[in-house]
């Protein structure tokens, strides 16, 4: 028998605001220990929520993304349970009015767009983060109350790789938006998906099997498809797949059970209390929306008209949006596109995976990459020049004009200098100019190679074969 | 005569003419406070206020800022950066916070000075003042400590009751303020929800809370609102309206006001002597030119007000009262595992009673309950409130008895949830469902006990309650009233 | 409205995490008669089906948002000086599993 595998995906998104969710404690990320909390995110008694603008843009922005309909008025609702990551007791989420409903993203399957609905967007806090010891626990506070965004799909997933895509886009989208890094690896990006399979043709879903723990884009997609595998097993061997939560093991390339799961927890939602209903405007909604940084799919378009990049080059830069957006302000300065792309992918891009960092942490304006590329695609210094003085450009984040003439990096472009070398070799060789007019074009080329090599190649190309070619005619 | 056992605006003026300091006025209620025998505090804060009158007792007294060198206490609810706050609940003990609730702020700045933490019914929640950790708490008008003050707010009543401060914050969810104020004499209000920052008052349930406070003259009440109606950015449900000024706009002119008194709350009192003296009330305030008329509530809607209450201010304390877990403040008693951490404190930190609370609280929020209890608390709140604004557009305010009997006698009383108290008894409630302003003033005694009355208007009306209550207090004759004022009168 | 017994309630302590004492259920027991019978008396006011729940007192809807700058964080030693039981600048549990 062959089963059909149903996957219905929430996704977390930590955003990167400069403060908390409903307190003023501020977010770095990194920083030590209860280093960055404040007096609500402790539950100290008597403190209160205060609903931050920039989150709630960036739900706005998210949801707009997602073609949802965008909610009016604000409402949150308290989700009551005890855990040791939850200094309140209870956590303010948005259950009863989400921000965003009913909305949906397009995925590409070998070139086929899928349209998978998104339920339901909303905005929540984060829990403080635990740090597991041998036989004990420390609880750092700093996480407890960052924003997020959480993300709900319906049940219109039907293999590991696209639930691989979905994920993608929506990392795409908050990435794009600049609400969130997406970075799943270190939990700014966290996936909880489940997994039913059914046999082909019926209507009736599975038993759903939940799975956790998956800290990256590719273990989502392993995990789907190995839970898919597992639960057909088990039906085919006439045992029943039963309602747990798992993990994935990323050693074991497998699915590992957590915990059984009885009744649904109870998390006796009620209004929040202490935060009226806010109504957002049309005039504010609009202009989150209209403030929202370019998504992807826009970027790329105007990257394939305007600069008339290749579809691959377009596609390589726009990987990270940080290095897309580097790129767009670079070519600010040059009209050499495809050049400043090539460039950009090779050089730059060379440079920093050798250094290990990141776009964010390359010093260099992006004005004066497009200086360099000017400077070498104009043949005013050569490749080997070009490479010294991106050396000293990345230590001294200076113009590379002034390099070029800090390290005396110039070509002999005048045409008597020129014309006096090439005369020498014609000296020396007195059959050039024959073999010339009798067509063995080679001795140009000959010349150019002599004057060359005299000169340390130093000798601007372009105006060393117009001369070399007159005075071979001569 | 001391300088204390006169009203808030009284010991300004005195302490603008230098009849006396501030540093007077702090040791001595200080003294007072220590002398009191109806454990009234939680904590008597000495060295600090000391120091503090002495710094201010150095500077000229600003006029017209009321507050200026003025002892007070706080209802050890409302958070005190440094000074122990624990709700008199064991589950906080040695809890020290590290900010001021804006309230105290308000006051610090003002130049008052805090010389006490004053007790309560545990978290808040009981209208007895028996169930705080360090037990009941007596009315000071009698000494053989047979009757209860109420509560919540037990030991701020008694501190201003017993004239060991003028003015003392209280916090007011179902009538912890009005009716203890009812039971000791006082004057104690809660204006309309959102005029006072909540921020730094520990909740009990958010959306019926409010800061309150007693004083001994309607003046007083509004010098103080003054000071503690403003918008506060740490509040998100604090009011945006603009600053009023309470006391220029007091009047006591009640000509063409219409006031109603809810007729089956009144004819379920029985106390004889509350009643006449209602009625005497009520024909002073007609003979003034107000127009009282006499209305049908609805007693189903009035019998609702009960369960409403209990059903939705324990749903939303059971959640408010989650973060009581052991972990980051309060007593921490270990365990093998998080759960038991959080057992432990929790199992030995509440009282029986509290526990009960919560549990009703938490079941009426079960999924499966949900409908059936807190969603029709909520319901039934609705129609209560829409009850009463009908009232308000043809009335300026509703004026009753705040309590069906004086202070009650401590033997007998429990907080047990009944089916036997009087809509009289809880009437009160309608002022936290509506969020209305409502105000409790003396309005006689009976066997050397007070009793109050009270007046509740639309929101944001606290100019019009005002009004009615300050010709209340002019027919009553007992502005500045006090335990210590009453016994010098009864000797004369 | 289905009856409550000690069992559920019990079930309904220990997942606030404490427990009382039995005479304590019983109290409680008691409570929850009254309450129920009141509730059931409130389900017959006309249009309390039909109301909306209120949480809010009156119109207290806002438009206002708080703008996205933070403020100067707690000290480390502030945020731990209530805790009983730290480590290492933390608060300290039992291991937590699962």
């Amino acid at each position: 028998m062959n089963f059909e595998t149903i996957v219905g995906i929430e996704i977390h998104v930590e955003m990167k605001t400069k403060s908390k969710m409903f307190s003023l404690a501020p977010i770095t990320f990194g920083d030590k220990p209860n280093t960055e909390v404040a007096l609500l995110d402790m539950a100290f008694p008597g403190t209160m929520p205060r609903v931050n603008k920039e989150a709630v843009k960036n739900a706005i922005r998210v949801s707009n993304a997602l073609h949802m309909t965008i909610d009016h008025e604000l409402w949150f609702d308290r989700k009551n349970y005890f855990y040791s990551d939850l200094p309140k007791g209870y956590q303010i989420t948005q259950q009863a009015r989400p921000i965003g409903s009913e909305g949906y993203l397009e995925i590409d399957l070998d070139g086929e767009k899928k349209r998978i609905h998104v339920e339901r967007l909303h905005m929540e806090e984060d829990t403080c983060m635990q740090h597991h010891f041998s036989d004990y626990t420390l609880l750092d506070y700093n996480r407890a109350g960052i924003p997020l965004i959480e993300i709900v799909s319906k049940p219109e997933i039907r293999s590991g790789l696209e639930a691989r895509k979905y994920v993608e886009k929506i990392r795409e989208i908050v990435t794009y938006s600049n609400v969130s890094d997406g970075k799943m690896e270190e939990g700014s990006l966290r996936c909880d998906v489940n997994v039913s399979i059914r046999p082909y043709g019926s209507e009736k879903f599975g038993t759903k099997v939940e799975v956790k723990n998956l800290n990256s884009i590719a273990n989502v997609e392993k995990a789907i498809d190995f839970e898919a595998k597992r639960q057909s097993e088990l039906l085919l061997m006439g045992k029943e797949v039963e309602q747990e939560t798992r993990r994935f093991d990323e050693a074991k390339k497998e699915t590992v059970l957590m915990r059984k799961k009885t009744d649904a927890a109870d998390y006796k939602y009620f209004t929040e209390p202490n935060i009226p209903p806010i109504k957002l405007s049309e005039e504010f909604i609009q202009n989150a929306i209209d403030t929202c940084p370019e998504l992807y799919d826009h970027k790329l378009e105007r990257f394939l008209t305007d600069y008339k990049l290749n579809s691959i080059d377009a596609k390589i830069i726009l990987s990270d949006v940080e290095f897309a957006n580097y790129y767009d302000e670079a070519a600010k300065f040059t009209k050499l596109y495809q050049a400043l792309a090539n460039y950009m992918i090779s050089e730059v891009n060379g440079y920093l995976n050798k250094n290990d960092i990141s776009i964010l942490e390359f010093k260099v304006e992006p004005k004066f990459v497009a200086e360099l590329v000017e400077l070498v695609q104009s043949k005013q210094i050569n490749s080997s020049q070009g490479k010294e003085i991106f050396a000293k450009m990345v230590k001294e984040n200076k113009s590379p004009l002034k390099l070029q003439k800090e390290l005396g990096a110039t070509l002999i472009s005048d045409e008597e200098t020129i014309r006096k070398l090439v005369l020498e070799v014609l000296a020396q060789n007195v059959t050039l100019r024959d073999d010339y007019k009798a067509g063995k074009t080679r001795a140009q080329g000959f010349v150019m190679g002599q004057i060359m090599k005299k000169t340390g190649g130093k000798v601007n190309p372009g105006i060393a074969n117009k001369v070399i070619v007159e005075e071979l005619k001569k | 005569m001391n300088y204390l056992d006169l009203t808030l605006s009284e010991i300004h003026e005195a302490l603008v003419n230098k009849q006396v300091t501030p540093l007077e006025l702090t040791k001595e209620a200080i003294k007072r406070a220590k002398e009191n025998k109806d454990n009234a505090f939680e904590m008597i804060i000495e060295e600090d206020a000391i120091k503090r009158a002495e710094e201010l007792s150095k500077h000229e007294v600003p006029k017209d800022n009321y507050f200026y060198g003025i002892p007070y206490v706080a209802k050890n609810n409302l958070s005190t950066k440094g000074y122990e706050t624990n709700a008199s609940s064991n589950i906080l003990n040695g809890y020290v916070p590290l900010f001021d609730a804006t309230v105290i702020d308000a006051l610090n700045k003002a130049g008052a000075i805090l010389i006490g933490k004053s007790t309560l019914d545990e978290l808040a929640m009981g209208g007895t003042g028996t169930s705080g950790h360090l037990g009941t708490t007596y009315n000071p008008y009698d000494p053989k400590h047979l009757h209860l003050i109420g509560g919540s707010s037990c030991g701020s009543a008694v501190a201003v009751a017993d004239s060991i401060v003028p003015f003392a914050l209280g916090s007011d969810t179902g009538d912890s303020v009005r009716k203890p104020a009812s039971h000791s004499g006082l004057v104690g209000l809660k204006p309309t929800w959102g005029l006072i920052s909540r921020f730094g008052l520990f909740p009990f349930a958010p959306s019926l809370d409010h800061v309150g406070f007693f004083t001994r003259s309607v003046k007083d009440s509004a010098i103080a609102l003054n000071l503690l109606a403003f918008h506060d950015d740490n509040d998100s449900t604090s009011s945006f309206k603009p600053k009023v000024d309470y006391l220029k706009n007091l009047s006591s002119d009640v000509k063409g006001k219409k006031l109603a008194v809810i007729t089956e709350i009144f004819n379920s009192i029985e106390d004889e002597a509350i009643k006449s003296s209602f009625l005497k009330l009520i024909e002073k305030l007609k003979n003034d030119g107000a127009i009282v008329e006499y209305i049908n509530f609805d007693n189903k809607l009035l019998n609702a007000i009960y369960p409403t209450y209990m059903v939705i201010s324990c749903a939303e304390s059971t959640s408010n009262n989650a973060n009581l877990d052991g972990i980051k403040f309060g007593p921490y008693l270990g365990g093998k595992t998080y759960q038991e951490v959080m057992y432990n404190a929790r199992t030995n930190g509440f009282s029986p009673l509290i526990k009960r609370r919560f549990v009703l609280g938490s079941y009426s929020l079960m999924r499966e309950n949900q409908q059936e209890l807190f969603l029709r608390a909520q319901k039934a709140r609705r129609l209560i409130v829409n009850k009463c604004n009908e009232i308000f557009k043809k009335f300026d305010a509703i004026i009753l008895p705040a309590s069906p009997t004086p202070a009650p006698l401590e033997k007998g009383s429990n907080e047990k949830v009944r089916n036997d108290y009087l809509a009289a008894d809880n009437w009160l409630a309608i002022g936290n469902f509506g969020g209305f302003p409502s105000i409790t003033l003396p309005m006689g005694f009976e066997d050397e006990l007070p009793f109050g009355v009270n007046i509740t208007c639309e929101p944001f009306n606290e100019v019009g309650m005002f009004n009615i209550a300050s010709n209340v207090e002019k027919n009553t004759g007992f502005a500045g009233l006090s335990y210590q004022n009453h016994l010098e009168k009864e000797v004369k | 409205m289905k009856k409550v017994n000690k069992d559920v309630l019990k079930d309904a302590a220990n997942r606030l995490y404490f427990d009382m004492t039995d005479d304590q259920y019983e109290t409680l027991l008691e409570e929850f008669d009254t309450i129920q019978s009141e509730f059931e008396l409130m389900g017959q006011i006309v249009g309390v089906d039909e109301a909306t729940p209120m949480t809010f007192p009156f119109d207290v809807s806002i438009d206002y948002l708080r703008d996205d700058v933070p403020e100067e964080p707690l000290k480390a030693e502030d945020v731990l000086k209530n805790a009983g039981n730290v480590k290492d600048g933390q608060i300290k549990l039992p291991k937590v599993v699962g």
